[in-house]
């Protein structure tokens, strides 16, 4: 079985666990003690992770770390229908590329300033919050265009992908970071599909949402 | 600026930020809303924080019918706002004055019009009436109402059809939160309409809506063409206010708690006929039942909830009591079913013969004595001929929250299940009881009620053999008396009130005589005391009063068998005392 080093507050472990969960694969989550106990900076995780960060997997002996990495390995080797990870489909893959490095930035901004407002952590707030807001206009206005055209996820497939894994929990989290949602409502509707997606799991101050 | 905004229709939302099940997110003078489309397309447009522990209800769930707040689960009804259910009080109804603050909500040109106390009607755009109006994308802008507007008024776009040419723009019209501008070229001219949403002192909305919607195969260029232009035009408008002081944000005045729910309020004494309804539509639901949507003659109705019933004062003068049938979030209207009883003492006659669509009824506001726990886990609703009124609105409440009922419907024929079209679309949890005889009747309860386990509740509602054979095949099943929840038509025993007792009022302080032929409820009237009451028979529980001391002589059919030896509550309509004095908490 699937080993997650996990933490129950850490939006990047909660991706692997949405992703898991969804693609109805069993793990096992290995909780690290992330906060207060920065086990994950400590010597023995590194040997695990010499980056010192979480999440990573092991996968009977594999070891993967990055959380959008992870993502990519569970959707290409259990998500049998490959459209979570669309491979055979050239301009999708494109697209979800470029959207996953895009939720690289959402992390470093709007996850960034909600882990100064809960863990302390020492980094500028404002900025993080300013960037957030820079992204969520982009992502806002091409979710808006989307909807228009009848497609509801972030890439342009009739399905969703690991790029809306990636970008929900920055997304459905920003308002833990000072970083009000109510400017998106393109971006808000677009949290409701995601939360209504078949095996959609919850964390702490994530709600499930009405039914569709 | 002129006019006072407060006064003022602004929009709060497009047509596509309220799609059904969800809960837009608005900011309007400083002061958050919550915005969520129906089922029936009401729009509400409410104060964003739930009454109880102030949590927004932007990020509560629209379940089609109801809002539920995330944070305790409080479920606040579609149009009046008014609390329908508490889960952290499974057994109680919530009072009818714990209710949001609701704004007026008009759509027009495809925007939700809405403000604090808006005089009048939304604005009307002579260019807007014309033909289609097609709505583009908002922008936020981090720049107050009255930058944004002067940067509107120099705004250039091209007209459907030429996107590519450079156009010839003229302003139409400015005003304090809106700017019209039509834009020519190579033939063509489209005008444009700009409504700016004041958000707050330095924040706004552009709501921007074209007179004329350009052909399908055209709309996505047209609004990509418009949301360019308005992105450029952000960053100039943006790029100023950040130049500028940025004004202080505006302190919304939210809602305080009212007075009367600060105060203990006065008891309303008698039977009261707060409402006037307008008989909307009448029909035959089933073999002798009456059907009667009761609809308000102006503004909204009172919140109720499953299992309430309303005072009907009818022409004749007499007063009767029925359940709204209504499903959760159906709040245009009352729904009652009326069977005509054959030795009928004037009120269902009255109600199947004379009352007539376009009448006006006197009606009490909603009272529920026979709340709905949502905390079971098996819930058994038992109806018995008419007696599925109260219990429809439940089956229909639960079926919405999706929680797991069975509803049993005891009738002679399927011709005779009122309201068969919604119990057919309550599906396979539904059985029909068809045509049993008294003894086969009381075999198939036996078999229904067989096996009780913890965490169950049963409801039952029908002609009183069927409630006594239910609460005694349940006994005797092991259902403790809490868990069977019953109500009776009518009391149908014999009212001894030959004996003479004292009551005592404790809170009052007043001591009085109760002769015979006399109930406790007129003896506390006649000497000022206010007390509610409804059916005055025994079977509602309106006029419920908590006994301090004293031994009751309970002759109603309200209370269960548990409450009448426990003997702290009595009700005053038809019961009396076995102990010379009677001290009660009034």
């Amino acid at each position: 079985m699937i080993k997650l080093y996990d933490y129950v507050l850490s939006v990047n472990c909660y991706k692997q666990r949405l992703m898991m969960s969804i693609l109805d694969v069993p793990y096992e989550s290995v909780p690290v003690d992330f906060f207060p106990g920065w086990e994950h900076k400590g010597a023995e995780f590194r040997k695990i992770n010499p980056l010192g960060h979480i999440p990573v997997i092991d996968d009977d002996g594999y070891i993967l770390w990055d959380a959008h990495a992870i993502l990519v390995y569970l959707a290409s080797r259990y998500d049998p229908s490959g459209r979570w990870y669309p491979a055979g489909d050239p301009e999708l893959l494109g697209e979800t590329a470029s959207w996953m490095l895009f939720a690289e930035g959402t992390t470093n901004t709007a996850s960034a300033a909600r882990l100064c407002v809960n863990l302390d952590y020492d980094f500028d707030l404002e900025a993080c919050q300013a960037g957030a807001h820079r992204l969520f206009r982009v992502l806002d206005e091409h979710l808006w265009f989307h909807e228009r055209r009848g497609l509801d996820w972030v890439c342009s497939g009739d399905h969703p992908t690991i790029a809306d894994i990636a970008l929900f929990p920055d997304v459905i989290l920003s308002e833990e970071g000072g970083i009000s949602r109510m400017d998106y409502p393109a971006l808000r509707r677009w949290t409701d599909r995601v939360r209504r997606i078949d095996g959609f799991e919850v964390m702490p101050g994530i709600f499930p949402a009405s039914p569709g | 600026m002129t006019a006072d905004p407060f006064t003022m229709w602004h929009p709060v939302a497009s047509e596509h930020d309220v799609p059904y099940r969800h809960v837009h997110h608005a900011q309007l003078l400083g002061l958050e809303l919550a915005v969520w489309r129906a089922d029936d397309d009401f729009v509400n447009v409410w104060e964003n924080r739930c009454l109880h522990r102030g949590v927004r209800l932007s990020i509560g769930s629209n379940d089609g019918t109801e809002l539920r707040c995330q944070y305790h689960g409080w479920r606040y009804a579609n149009r009046s706002a008014g609390c329908t259910y508490i889960p952290a009080h499974p057994a109680d109804a919530p009072a009818r004055t714990i209710c949001n603050r609701t704004f007026p909500s008009v759509e027009r040109y495809g925007l939700v019009w809405s403000g604090e106390e808006p005089v009048g009607d939304p604005p009307t755009i002579d260019a807007l009436e014309a033909g289609a109006p097609f709505g583009l994308r908002n922008l936020p802008v981090n720049a107050s109402v009255e930058l944004t507007v002067r940067h509107l008024e120099a705004h250039r776009f091209s007209p459907n059809g030429q996107l590519d040419e450079e156009p010839e723009m003229s302003v139409d019209r400015v005003e304090d939160y809106s700017v019209a501008l039509t834009a020519r070229a190579g033939g063509s001219q489209s005008t444009a309409v700009f409504f700016v949403q004041p958000v707050d002192s330095a924040r706004c909305m552009v709501r921007g809506v074209l007179s004329e919607t350009p052909p399908a195969g055209e709309q996505l260029a047209v609004w990509r063409h418009h949301a360019t232009g308005l992105n450029q035009l952000r960053v100039a408008i943006e790029a100023e206010a950040a130049s500028q002081p940025a004004p202080e944000p505006m302190v919304p005045v939210l809602q305080q708690v009212p007075v009367h729910l600060a105060e203990i309020p006065d008891a309303p004494s008698g039977r009261q006929a707060a409402l006037r309804v307008l008989v909307h539509r009448k029909w035959e639901t089933a073999d002798g039942v009456a059907a009667f949507e009761l609809a308000p003659l102006e503004g909204v109705l009172p919140t109720f909830q499953p299992g309430a019933h309303i005072d009907v004062h009818l022409p004749n003068g007499l007063v009767r009591q029925y359940s709204i049938t209504n499903g959760p979030g159906e709040t245009s209207y009352y729904r009652l079913g009326v069977k005509l009883e054959p030795e009928s003492t004037g009120g269902s006659s009255c109600l199947h013969e004379t009352v007539r669509e376009g009448d006006v009824l006197a009606i009490s506001e909603p009272r529920n004595n026979f709340p709905l726990r949502r905390d079971s886990n098996r819930t058994i609703l038992l109806a018995g001929g008419i007696g599925i009124t109260p219990l429809l609105a439940m089956a229909q409440s639960l079926d919405r929250m999706r929680l797991g009922f069975e509803l049993h419907c005891f009738a002679q024929s399927a011709e005779h299940i009122a309201f068969a079209d919604v119990v057919e679309g309550l599906g396979p949890s539904v059985v029909r009881h068809l045509g049993l005889s008294p003894s086969e009747t009381v075999s198939e309860i036996q078999r229904l009620v067989a096996g009780y386990e913890n965490y169950s509740n049963l409801y039952v509602c029908g002609p009183g053999p069927m409630l006594e054979a239910v609460r005694r095949e349940a006994a005797a099943a092991g259902w403790p008396d809490e868990a069977v929840h019953f109500e009776y038509f009518k009391n149908t025993t014999e009212i001894d009130d030959s004996s003479t007792f004292e009551v005592a009022l404790a809170r009052s302080a007043l001591t009085v005589t109760v002769p015979p032929g006399a109930t406790i409820l007129e003896v506390l009237r006649e000497h000022g005391v206010a007390m509610p009451s409804s059916c005055e028979q025994g079977a509602c529980g309106t006029c419920v009063a908590t006994v301090l001391d004293g031994e009751p002589h309970h002759q109603d059919v309200y209370l269960n068998d548990s409450e009448h030896r426990a003997g702290d509550r009595i009700m005053t309509c038809v019961s009396r005392s076995v102990s010379d004095r009677l001290v009660l908490d009034l």
